[in-house]
């Protein structure tokens, strides 16, 4: 055996090891690594499901008074036409239906939405100059997934004691909407089941027709006191300005009761001899909504009542489970005026808390995960051994959270599965190190070499067959990173991941592996009699042999 | 591992064994494909997920009123309240539920017709219900259907999960494409039909309105003009008396919206006793206009009043006309219920028309149907679930197929040997039988069917890489045995099973520890079970069934040579 003689590196791993193995920086780069790891953890936006890039839109274009089949001439045929010119997109869904014609359009997944609504928008307008005549604007409503998907909804209702009427609800509401919709990252909140408040006008007919009137001359009555117009300005003689407008003569429901629709034999008939007119709600907006619950599974449901249901959008690419929080916060300043009121609200659906619950769970999967592993290595290997390699696991994993945050993934069910499936596979090179460590430090001629020398040389020896077996298995990976459809959208995270952890995992391992062993693992006494020993011996043997 | 090397050198040096193992994987293999024709094993693109939460969509006929959908919502409601594990339900009449994945691609967003409503009922937490999302919708769903259908005919009650992956219009949707609009129409009810009658399908519906009966007012040109009144006014004051008008409206200072003025008749003058032409004219006679010299005209005087149908909706897709019939499955694959469907159509067809089958696609299953007598032609199109599992499925087989091209360059650049990559890619490929098997097993201890999903074959393509692995060291370390220290080949690929069948078991260990919580989840089970049944085999294949294809193949036949190779040298005194 050649003592003392430096030993020649000829693996990229042996570089690193060698490079790193005195360098005070190691530890900091460790240090780093965690930290990131853990900034991302708890930063990186969280989503139970990865995000789809699904675009597409609808163009409704109303034409009064046409039956389908001449919509489907006029308006559909030709519309399809012309929207199978943009790129991009994979289907086209034409409906005609009595006075409305509605074409909608699906690119294909993973097509950017931005450009997508802007050539659906810029296809119609270019065609604007065919659009048969009598046709109204057409209207183009795009799909935005992260906009129109709510992440939280909340239901409003009256408390049962205390009678709160529809309108005081909806006002109460509307006011609770404007200050969620200031909330950082709040998208998009709509209400549904809101009742307006309104003036309601109902004639009779029969009185009607006793007064001798038409419906017509209602309307009319009604419309010549109800307006709006905005001041006028006057002047004085010595040029100041003078301001005065006439006010809306209509300004409680009373007024418009005093209305006089009519003079039937030189007396006034008011619009409240012919109609109820009532301060209520918008009767004619047939959507309404009721709602159910219970606190406690063992209770019974409550009645059925009206309720108010508050849905809340975030903006692209923001956490979950931050703008959900930070909106039941404002939700929960406003308890003292709910409770005068009367109202109760009940948050229907939250999806950042289940983001987070899905995120939580899958973490202490991975937890548990890793000290099962390293319990086994334990048992195989020793326990400083298992320790080191132990550290390794929370290294790469740090490492490839924080690749994924700054590449603006997502942390969601996808990523974290991602990263379950590496975790068997990136301990591999941790394994295979320590071990030939763990050989060489046991093997024959040990006393003879410096630690330092040993480590290098045992991580560069099984350099070049891991470093060909783990490009294989990335190999693997990458081809999944071009399935299409959905599917391959929501599998995307685990190509992207997988073989960034397994990269990190070999990086881990010739840098950290050998560093970390030289802290922990000392030279073993030299016990000339171990049997294992006599197989080296035997084998160094024939080894020279070969030589020669 | 004396025992080992002396066990592996004992079937390489008799040629019976040898084949005994070759001719066993061989079986194994062709049984375990063989899985899937017998449907021991069912495959299925994922399967579904115990939820917090489910909904019901209420679609009663085109032209109900809103009171008949609330009535159909309400005997829904009924069955849902005696439910003990649900904690809120919400009805929502006249439109959507607030959008979710589901309603996405279901057009959840554009209802707002008096004939729909969306119930949403949010259950206990799963961690703490006996009882999955699912089986308590198997459950109801019959009961609710049974008793709420036949409230107001035609009406359709589906039960829509939360989709555990992508989401996608319906299980099965067939398409009914052809350019005679009753003819796709009667297609599509033969087609609904036939769907009804499979076993494990449900909520099966035709995406197509029904026509109602209604009532037209042709105008009479000549008295309107006669009394001094013109169409335009007769729509007016029609629409204006029974619907009602937002006519005028005031801004508010207080209020959060401008407060409308709503004119329309009153519930009393707008009810009619009976639906008949009789009752619709004495209505509208004592509806007056007032014509241009002042004067009264009943409105019964200037139309003429006659019965007719409602217009039917015209659909497209990609331009040609069509029909969808949808349905879902209960808790089973849609593979092969669809197949079973398709099988009775054709039959069904086969009389009437000439059928021609489409060929090898993603739309595989596609049929074109073509009149015998008038020669118009049809196309029932399979879409849906089923194709976007074809395409995933199509997806993966190609990603699979270049990785195991990518791997087996890697090899030949590696060793420079078509025969030796040849051998390693074999070896990794026939882990598909433990990823198969596996999945056979994991459905003995599952209530439910487990399916072999997407997942499983991701799983399966990260162990083409896992197991290469294993043959890649094993074939690297007794050639260098060979090559450095003149061991014979039988002996040195007997001592390199032994030597590395330790730290093939341990990594194999830690991929079966690392992937065991895997297998519990709904939708990565199959990633998990293909991870653990796999690595087990590509632990049989590459410590027996590799050895042997080494031993036989001419490729491996290393001579002894001079060493300078450090690294080279050092593995081969591995343990």
């Amino acid at each position: 055996m050649e003592n003392k003689k430096e030993y020649q590196v000829i693996n990229i791993a042996g570089t690193l090891a060698k490079g790193f193995l005195k360098s005070p920086l190691t530890a900091v780069l460790g240090a780093f690594l965690l930290i990131m790891g853990y900034l991302a953890l708890n930063t990186m936006p969280r989503e139970e499901d990865p995000q789809i890039a699904i675009s597409g839109g609808a163009v409704i274009v109303p034409l009064p008074g046409a039956t389908p089949k001449e919509i489907e001439n006029i308006i559909v045929k030709p519309l399809e036409r012309k929207l199978r010119e943009v790129r991009g997109i994979e289907h086209v869904y034409g409906m005609a239906m009595d006075n409305v014609g509605i074409v909608n359009v699906m690119y294909y997944i993973g097509e950017d939405r931005e450009d997508s609504n802007l050539k659906l928008y810029d296809k119609v307008m270019q065609n604007m100059d065919s659009m048969p005549k009598g046709v109204m604007q057409p209207l183009i409503k795009p799909f935005d997934i992260d906009i129109d998907i709510p992440i939280l909804t909340v239901a409003f209702y009256p408390k049962a004691d205390k009678q709160v009427d529809d309108i005081s609800l909806f006002e109460m509401v509307r006011e609770v909407q404007q200050h969620i919709n200031a909330v950082e990252y709040v998208a998009k909140t709509t209400l549904k089941g809101a009742r307006k408040a309104q003036y309601n006008i109902e004639v009779d007919m029969g009185k009607l027709s006793a007064y001798h009137l038409s419906l017509g001359q209602i309307m009319q009555a009604v419309q010549s006191v109800a307006v709006d117009v905005p001041d006028v300005k006057g002047k004085t003689n010595s040029g100041k300005l003078v301001i005065f407008g006439v006010k809306n003569a209509i300004e409680s429901v009373e007024d418009v009761g005093s209305v006089i629709v009519a003079q039937y034999m030189n007396s006034p008939i008011y619009l409240r001899d012919v109609a109820s007119v009532t301060h209520g709600i918008d009767i004619q907006n047939f959507q309404t909504a009721k709602i159910m619950f219970k606190s406690d599974v063992n209770d019974t449901l409550s009645k059925e009542a009206n309720q108010i249901t508050m849905t809340v959008a975030k903006l692209a690419g923001t956490n979950a489970v931050f703008v959900a929080e930070d909106v039941v916060k404002v939700l929960e300043s406003y308890q003292k005026d709910f409770d005068d009121l009367g109202i109760g609200y009940l948050i229907t659906r939250n999806y950042g808390e289940r983001a987070n619950e899905a995120v939580n769970e899958l973490m202490s999967h991975l937890l548990i995960t890793i000290i099962i592993i390293a319990l086994m290595l334990v048992f195989a290997l020793g326990w400083r051994e298992s320790l080191i390699v132990t550290f390794s696991v929370p290294a790469i994993l740090a490492f490839t959270l924080f690749t994924a945050w700054m590449t603006g993934q997502t942390m969601n069910r996808i990523t974290l599965f991602a990263l379950l499936l590496s975790l068997g596979l990136l301990v591999d090179a941790a394994i295979i190190v320590i071990e030939n460590i763990h050989r060489h430090l046991h093997a024959h001629g040990v006393e003879d070499k410096k630690m330092e020398d040993l480590l290098i040389e045992a991580t560069d020896e099984i350099g070049a067959p891991t470093n060909i077996a783990t490009l294989a298995i990335i190999l693997t990976m990458v081809p999944m990173a071009f399935v299409g459809g959905m599917m391959g959208s929501f599998m995307k995270p685990i190509p992207y991941n997988v073989p960034v952890a397994l990269v990190a995992s070999l990086f881990v391992a010739y840098i950290f592996t050998p560093y970390l062993s030289l802290k922990l693992l000392k030279k073993p006494e030299h016990k000339p009699n171990n049997e294992e020993d006599e197989n080296h011996k035997i084998e160094n043997n024939e080894m020279k042999e070969g030589k020669k | 591992m004396k025992g080992f090397e002396k066990f592996i050198y004992n079937i390489l040096d008799s040629k019976y064994k040898k084949k005994l193992i070759i001719s066993l994987t061989a079986i194994a293999f062709f049984l375990s494909l063989m899985m899937f024709p017998t449907k021991m094993v069912l495959a299925k693109m994922l399967p579904g997920k115990s939820a917090n939460t489910f909904s019901i969509y209420v679609d009663t006929p085109a032209g109900s009123s809103i009171e008949q959908t609330k009535q159909v919502s309400s005997c829904v409601l009924n069955y849902l309240k005696k439910e003990n594990e649900v904690m809120n339900i919400e009805l929502f009449l006249g439109q959507g539920i607030p959008l979710d994945y589901a309603g996405l691609v279901k057009g959840a967003s554009m209802k707002r017709t008096e004939n729909v409503s969306e119930i949403s009922v949010n259950l206990t937490d799963k961690h703490h219900r006996t009882e999955a999302s699912y089986l308590m919708v198997q459950r109801l769903r019959p009961l609710i259907q049974e008793s709420c259908l036949p409230l107001v005919r035609g009406t359709n009650i589906k039960f829509i999960e939360q989709p555990s992956g992508p989401p996608t219009l319906a299980s099965i949707v067939v398409e009914v494409h052809g350019e005679n609009l009753s003819q796709i129409r009667s297609l599509a009810v033969d087609v609904a039909n036939t769907l009804s009658n499979t076993e494990g399908l449900v909520d099966i519906d035709i995406m197509a309105d029904e026509n109602f009966e209604k009532y037209e007012l042709i105008p009479d040109k000549e008295k309107v003009a006669r009394s001094g009144l013109s169409v335009k006014q007769v729509n007016n004051i029609l629409y204006l008396a029974f619907e009602g008008m937002v006519i005028a409206h005031k801004n508010s200072q207080n209020s959060p919206d401008q407060i409308n003025m709503f004119l329309v008749l009153d519930n009393a003058s707008k009810q009619l006793p009976e639906s008949n032409i009789e009752a619709l004219k004495s209505k509208l006679s004592s509806l007056n206009l007032m014509n241009m010299r002042g004067m009264m005209v009943p409105l019964s005087e200037v139309v003429d009043i006659r019965e007719a149908k409602s217009n039917y909706m015209i659909m497209h897709k990609d331009l040609s006309r069509m029909t969808n019939v949808i349905a879902e499955t209960d808790m089973v694959s849609q593979v092969y219920p669809l197949l079973e469907a398709r099988e009775v159509l054709l039959e069904k067809f086969e009389n009437d028309y000439i059928i021609t089958k489409a060929g090898f696609s993603t739309y595989m299953f596609d049929f074109t149907l073509e009149d015998r007598k008038t020669h118009a032609k049809y196309l029932i199109r399979w879409d849906g679930e089923m194709k976007v599992t074809l395409d995933t499925f199509r997806d993966l087989g190609g990603a699979f197929i270049s990785a195991l091209i990518l791997i087996f360059l890697l090899l030949v650049i590696y060793y420079k040997s078509f025969a030796i990559s040849g051998i390693v890619l074999l070896g990794s490929f026939l882990s598909l039988i433990g990823v198969i098997v596996g999945h056979w097993v994991a459905n003995w201890f599952t209530t439910e069917t487990f399916f072999l999903t997407s997942t499983s074959l991701i799983g399966f393509i990260a162990l083409i890489g896992i197991s290469s692995r294993n043959s890649l060291l094993l074939i690297d370390f007794a050639k260098s045995l060979m090559e450095c220290e003149g061991i014979q080949k039988r002996h040195s690929i007997a001592i390199a099973a032994a030597t590395r069948a330790k730290p093939i078991m341990l990594t194999a260990v830690a991929i079966i520890l690392g992937s065991a919580l895997l297998a519990g989840d709904p939708v990565f089970g199959g990633l998990g079970v293909a991870l653990i049944s796999g690595t087990v085999a590509a632990v049989f294949v590459s410590l027996l069934f590799v050895p042997v294809l080494m031993d036989n193949s001419k490729a491996m036949d290393f001579d002894k040579k001079y060493c300078d190779n450090e690294a080279l040298k050092n593995i081969s005194i591995t343990k």
